[in-house]
């Protein structure tokens, strides 16, 4: 059952910074992982603020400079099925639709998928672990095998959203409204790594609200892929997933991005796999060196070293079914 | 501490002055009385509390009453018209989808918010609509034919229906 | 012709007892939907969680966060005086000492107190409180103080006897004396082997999940107690409660009438109902407990983790010539049972066993019965073993199972009634295509691997009294059928109003079921060990006919005719030699004058020297990626034999529903304890369990069924069906896994996590 708490909804930006301007507040979107936490007792709310009443946080629309404007209010439902994502970012609609079970989806935003707190198992119960306060990360000496191999240190949680490392590959941006005004933050540097903040999970600042993202467009002719592997079928979090987007001639991989979901405490960009494959064609060589190079640097804990094998086999296996299905390299562009 | 809220369940306004804390599923079963919407899980994983808010299923145990305030609210009480069952119940029943019954009214509004807006569903597109709602007992499959079967009776005008009953 | 038809009737009309199963029924095997239908999809049944009593209290429990620890302290102070609580009960209370009686098939083990100071497993209950509303109760166990003492535990059955490790009770860790059981000559068994195969396998503590949690409501009125509880025994928890209270038997009301799923975890007197009751007899106001998901992952029953180490020989012609099966099961911290390899000391017939089960206690929640216990878990090592043998002679693995299947019971040499593993082999293996699937393979390129496994069971099932229930004829052709039985979802009030109306020739619609209250229906076996319908069809087919028996006598009293020339046709006395006459019952006066006629119903005693058992076969067809571990059952076939189907629709619903519990055994579900700091369960919810849905299960699933017409088991000709489905499905897809890929998987669940590092394992290996 859930403990006592004040409940505000204003109606505009300014009184909702307002509002988050109190200690002990939170955001309230569309609540699927704050209600779950204040419920579990992962942290406590005085006051929650419902940002549902300001409008101007809503809707999908594309910018006269080909950008694509996403509300932070936008349902995963709507980022999922929306003409304009799915034709213009496969890898978005892609990402949203795996992520939690349909009616997760049509409830819970972009935005609030972007500032989840982590689904590691001491986190969310009853451990009084480092994040929380505590002194002692759990995953360190215990049941470990759904933690990070890259990026840990201190704890090992591994940041639970789809859309995070799908937004990342896309070079999006967060644009956020505070007590001081707006600021823009690409995705990219969104998120921290615990070495740098143990309490945090991204860059948001007490009483900062995402406003919405912002799409730059991908370049003519680009493909996007988001692979997700988990335990069971649906309603799981990646136990790695790949958000992949390239621009191809032929073959040859002209630009790309390479982000990895479920096997960091942020999504995972790797530029070394994307320095492999630049400049070189799709070939079973290639291939082997991205995921040679997309393993690169794990640091596997005691029971989660299956994720190096998982990560060189969605690049491998990404990888290969986009050569597949492109024609070989004309050879006078070679 | 408490709020007003005025929530239209099943096409009644009803109002109440709640705790900011009171989930939806709470106030559906212990202010309205309407029970057939049950709790499963309280933590938006099961579905068994699965209603309709303005039109889209939701998990009830991760919405708050006040949440809902202003808004549509349908639970499986609010299917039948009088004493003939709404199609997908009709499905769920002369299919066999259900055992125990207690994720029924969930899989029934979930199947509701698909029907919605797909009217010929596929096997793989119910299952895929279906993967929040957890059932124990019948492994599924009747519970896809139940929804198939609603789907082919909703696609008929309702005349047709009443006679083929 | 007519002589035969007459003196038919007679035997069914006069012998209610010992009636012969029905050679062509007109309702019984007709796949009707479920009579209480209406209420589960308009949402209109009455689970006891819906229940809304005036003037109720809501209650919870607080529990201990520790798996092992004293209860030092505890201060009740600032929840007592917290807004809406009513009454608080701990171990401070005299009731805090009272000791919960096992059920009746645990036949002992150490004391279970209520509220015990030493806690022995997390989620032990510590002290309860009554509050206004659910949120009041919850606000005012926050403010409970505890302070304990936190003790060394024990989490791994392998550990339980060594020396230094904790003792959970002063008897020790060992639960009770090692079963064994041996036949013939191990090791001559071994010797005349010209394959030899050793494995151990584990399986892991899977909980029973099912979608309503546990709940109870207690009332009082006076001395006089009701409990509305999901169970599928109000028997048991009638007996235990009134034994606890120190009550008499008839002070104890206890009402089932929608249970949201059981699977064996709602069969027997849980602490929760005892604190509801306490709780309302202090506040004399209802009291509602529900259980929140995780009470329930912790505390209420699960299917205890097995090692189990095999070894087995074969003869080149596939006859099994040995088996040694070594159980070491962790039943959880209080008794229960946790055994495996007995069972398989039934299975095939193999001339040299022996077979040992060794139980013990561990710092976790109690095992319950769940769906097929035991036998799942043996299945899982046996099954595996068979395939492994069968692979090393080179043969089939449909054919080893064929040539062992056994004639009798191995253990006991008595006889089935029926027993038809063998065309449920051959049947299923023809319909699965087995054959060609077991050729085709997959290009070694691609890195979806497919494979084929298969895997049989077998499921004892015993009917008989003691069980009574009532068939009321009213005249205007309606009847009322009363009976103990819980309905948990298996669809007994369904099957049970069918046999009423095959025996009587009324329709479905005008049976009423009046069930599970012990306060208005008659003492019944519970509904667990698959044993619903071998007690529940002969005792209602009794008390119809006896309800018959006396209908006829009356008409026969009105129509001047010997009873034994009237027949009962579509709820209409007919003469049998004037067809064309029938005559309403209304139009019967004596009928009319009496109001009812009521038919007494008991099964009648099992057969003797004869074993009851359900068989089956099941094949499986998987998809292993072999890069990202990903395993996707796309197909299932079983093939039971639980003698006559009373109802397609709700039969091959238990086989489906098996069948997907089995996904969940084979490859997502299990208890995950922080092993080697607190000892906590870190998985006690829906996410982190890993239950399938509908993503998980494959699109071709299908239920074939061989009917062995078997006279000999009961009047119904039924055998059991609710927990044989379940069995051999986790053995199967491991087989199947094995043959995709050659990766003989021996713990489960066979999650991508595992598969991975196996795979990458046997590269490391080449």
């Amino acid at each position: 059952m859930l403990p006592k708490f004040s409940h505000v909804r204003p109606s505009s930006l300014r009184q909702a910074v307002q509002q988050l301007a109190s200690s002990g507040s939170h955001v309230h979107a569309g609540g699927t992982d704050l209600l779950g936490c204040l419920r579990d007792g992962v942290f406590g709310a005085e006051k929650i603020v419902s940002i549902t009443g300001i409008g101007e946080l809503r809707g999908i629309n594309s910018r006269e400079d080909g950008a694509v404007r996403i509300g932070a209010l936008t349902t995963l439902s709507e980022v999922a099925t929306s003409p304009l994502i799915a034709q213009n970012y496969a890898l978005l609609a892609q990402a949203a639709a795996a992520a939690a079970s349909p009616q997760l989806r049509n409830q819970g935003t972009i935005g609030g998928n972007l500032c989840q707190r982590p689904r590691c198992w001491y986190f969310r119960g009853d451990f009084q672990c480092l994040r929380k306060g505590g002194d002692t990360c759990f995953a360190i000496n215990g049941e470990n095998e759904f933690h990070c191999v890259f990026g840990g240190s201190r704890c090992y949680i591994v940041h639970p959203s789809d859309t995070a490392p799908a937004l990342v590959a896309l070079d999006a941006r967060a644009h956020i409204r505070g007590p001081l005004g707006m600021r823009v933050v690409p995705l990219g540097s969104f998120f921290v790594l615990p070495a740098l903040d143990l309490a945090r999970e991204n860059v948001l600042r007490s009483g900062e609200i995402i406003t919405h993202i912002s799409l730059p467009p991908l370049a003519p002719g680009s493909i996007s892929s988001y692979r997700k592997v988990r335990a069971r079928g649906s309603w799981d979090f990646a136990l790695a997933g790949l958000a992949l987007a390239l621009k191809l001639t032929g073959r040859r991989v002209d630009w790309s991005r390479v982000v990895l979901s479920g096997v960091a405490p942020i999504p995972w960009r790797s530029s070394e796999t994307e320095k492999v494959l630049l400049g070189r064609d799709l070939n079973p060589r290639t291939l082997r060196e991205a995921a040679d190079a997309a393993t690169r640097g794990a640091e596997p804990l005691s029971q989660n070293g299956y994720k190096v094998e998982l990560v060189r086999g969605i690049v491998e296996e990404s990888l290969r079914a986009i050569m597949e299905s492109h024609p070989e390299t004309p050879s006078e562009r070679t | 501490m408490t709020r007003n809220v005025a929530i239209t369940v099943n096409g009644t306004e009803r109002r109440a002055s709640v705790e900011p804390r009171l989930l939806l599923v709470h106030f559906l079963r212990e202010n309205a009385g309407l029970t057939g919407t049950h709790i499963g899980c309280e933590t938006s994983l099961c579905g068994a509390c699965t209603v309709l808010m303005d039109g889209r299923a939701v998990k009830s145990c991760t919405v708050l009453a006040v949440q809902a305030d202003g808004r549509q609210v349908t639970t499986v009480e609010g299917l039948a018209s009088g004493d003939q069952l709404h199609p997908i119940q009709e499905g769920f029943w002369e299919e066999h989808g259900l055992q125990c019954g207690f994720c029924t009214p969930g899989m029934i509004m979930c199947s509701h918010d698909l029907l919605g807006h797909n009217s010929n569903p596929s096997d793989g597109e119910i299952r895929e609509a279906l993967n929040g709602n957890i059932c124990r007992c019948t492994g599924y499959q009747n519970i896809v034919a139940a929804v198939k079967n609603a789907a082919r009776k909703m696609s008929k005008p309702i005349a047709a229906r009443a006679g083929a009953r | 012709m007519k002589q035969t038809e007459i003196s038919s009737e007679r035997n069914s009309s006069t012998d209610a007892q010992n009636l012969e199963p029905w050679t062509n029924p007109t309702v019984v095997g007709k796949p009707l939907p479920r009579v209480d239908g209406y209420e589960r999809v308009s949402g209109s049944a009455i689970y006891p969680a819906d229940l809304i009593l005036p003037d109720m209290l809501h209650a919870a429990i607080l529990r201990c966060p520790h798996p092992h620890a004293i209860v030092k302290n505890l201060n009740t102070e600032a929840a007592r005086k917290s807004p809406g609580v009513r009454a608080i009960v701990s171990s401070a209370d005299p009731e805090g000492k009272l000791v919960i009686p096992y059920p009746w098939w645990v036949p002992e083990g150490p004391p279970v107190l209520l509220f015990d100071q030493h806690c022995r497993y997390q989620g032990e209950e510590v002290a309860a409180l009554a509050a206004d509303t659910p949120y009041q109760a919850y606000d005012a166990l926050r403010l409970m103080k505890v302070e304990y003492e936190e003790l060394s535990h024990l989490l791994h059955a392998q550990d339980a006897l060594k020396p230094g490790q904790p003792l959970l009770h002063n008897t020790g860790n060992l639960v009770r004396r090692p079963d064994t059981y041996q036949r013939g000559d191990l090791a001559k068994g071994f010797g005349e082997a010209d394959v030899l195969v050793e494995e151990t396998y584990e399986t892991s503590c899977e909980i029973h999940a099912t979608v309503e949690t546990h709940v109870a409501v207690a009332r009082w009125e006076g001395e006089q107690l009701t409990v509305w509880v999901p169970t599928q025994a109000i028997y048991e928890e009638q007996k235990s409660l009134a034994a606890t209270l120190r009550l008499p038997v008839s002070s104890v009301r206890v009402i089932s009438q929608y249970v949201g799923g059981s699977f064996g975890c709602k069969a027997e007197l849980s602490k929760h109902t005892l604190i509801a009751a306490l709780l309302a007899r202090k506040t004399r106001r209802p009291v509602k407990l529900a259980l929140s998901r995780e009470e329930s992952f912790l505390c209420a029953g699960n299917r205890p983790p097995n090692v189990m180490c095999l070894k087995a020989g074969a003869k080149k012609d596939g006859s099994l010539t040995a088996l040694e099966f070594t159980n070491l099961g962790a039943v959880g911290a209080y008794a229960d049972w946790a055994d495996a390899a007995g069972w398989a000391a039934g299975s095939y017939a193999c001339p040299n066993i022996r077979t040992q089960d060794t139980e013990v206690y561990i710092n976790a929640g109690k095992a319950r019965a769940f769906r097929g216990p035991g036998a799942a878990q043996s299945a899982w090592a046996l099954e595996q073993m068979i395939d492994m043998l069968a692979d090393k002679i080179g043969m089939d693995p449909v054919e080893f199972r064929l040539k062992n299947v056994p004639a009798t019971h191995p253990r006991t040499g008595e006889p089935y009634t029926s027993i038809e593993l063998r065309e449920c082999l051959l049947k299923g293996a023809e319909a699965f295509g087995w054959t060609k699937a077991r050729v085709a393979r997959a290009s070694s390129s691609d890195p979806v691997k497919r494979g084929v496994g298969v895997a049989s069971c077998r499921w004892i099932t015993e009917g008989g009294p003691p069980t009574t229930v009532i068939v009321t004829l009213f005249p205007d052709g309606s009847a009322t059928l009363n009976m103990a039985a819980a309905d948990q979802g298996t669809g007994t009030k369904t099957i049970m109003a069918m046999v009423v109306a095959e025996e009587l020739g009324i329709p479905l619609q005008k049976i009423h079921v009046e069930h599970a209250d012990t306060g208005t229906t008659q003492y019944g076996k519970s509904g667990g060990g698959s044993h619903s319908v071998m007690v529940y069809a002969p005792a209602v087919r009794a008390a119809a006919a006896d309800v018959k028996r006396q209908l006829l006598e009356i008409a026969a009293g009105e129509l001047k005719r010997p009873a034994i020339e009237l027949s009962l046709k579509d709820g209409k006395i007919v003469p049998v030699r004037e067809p064309g006459q029938p005559k309403n019952l209304s139009e019967l006066k004596d009928l009319t004058r009496r109001e009812q006629i009521a038919g007494i119903g008991h099964p009648p005693p099992e057969p003797k020297g004869r074993l009851i058992a359900s068989f089956g076969a099941q094949f499986a067809e998987v998809e292993v990626n072999v890069h990202t571990g990903e395993i996707r059952v796309i197909r299932l076939l079983a093939c039971h034999d639980s003698g006559r189907v009373m109802n397609p629709l709700t039969h091959e619903s238990q086989i489906f529903g098996g069948m997907v519990m089995g996904i969940g055994f084979a490859l997502t579900e299990q208890r995950v304890l922080d092993d080697h700091q607190t000892g906590r369960m870190v998985n006690a919810n829906w996410h982190d369990y890993k239950i399938p849905t509908a993503k998980d299960v494959p699109f071709d699933q299908l239920c074939l069924t061989i009917d062995p017409k078997d006279a000999e088991c009961n009047s119904a000709g039924a055998k059991g069906v609710g927990e044989i489905g379940t069995v051999p499905t986790a053995p199967a897809i491991a087989n199947a896994v094995y043959h995709a890929t050659g990766i003989r998987v021996t713990q489960a669940p066979i999650s991508p996590m595992q598969m991975l590092a196996l795979l990458a394992a046997r590269r490391e290996a080449r």
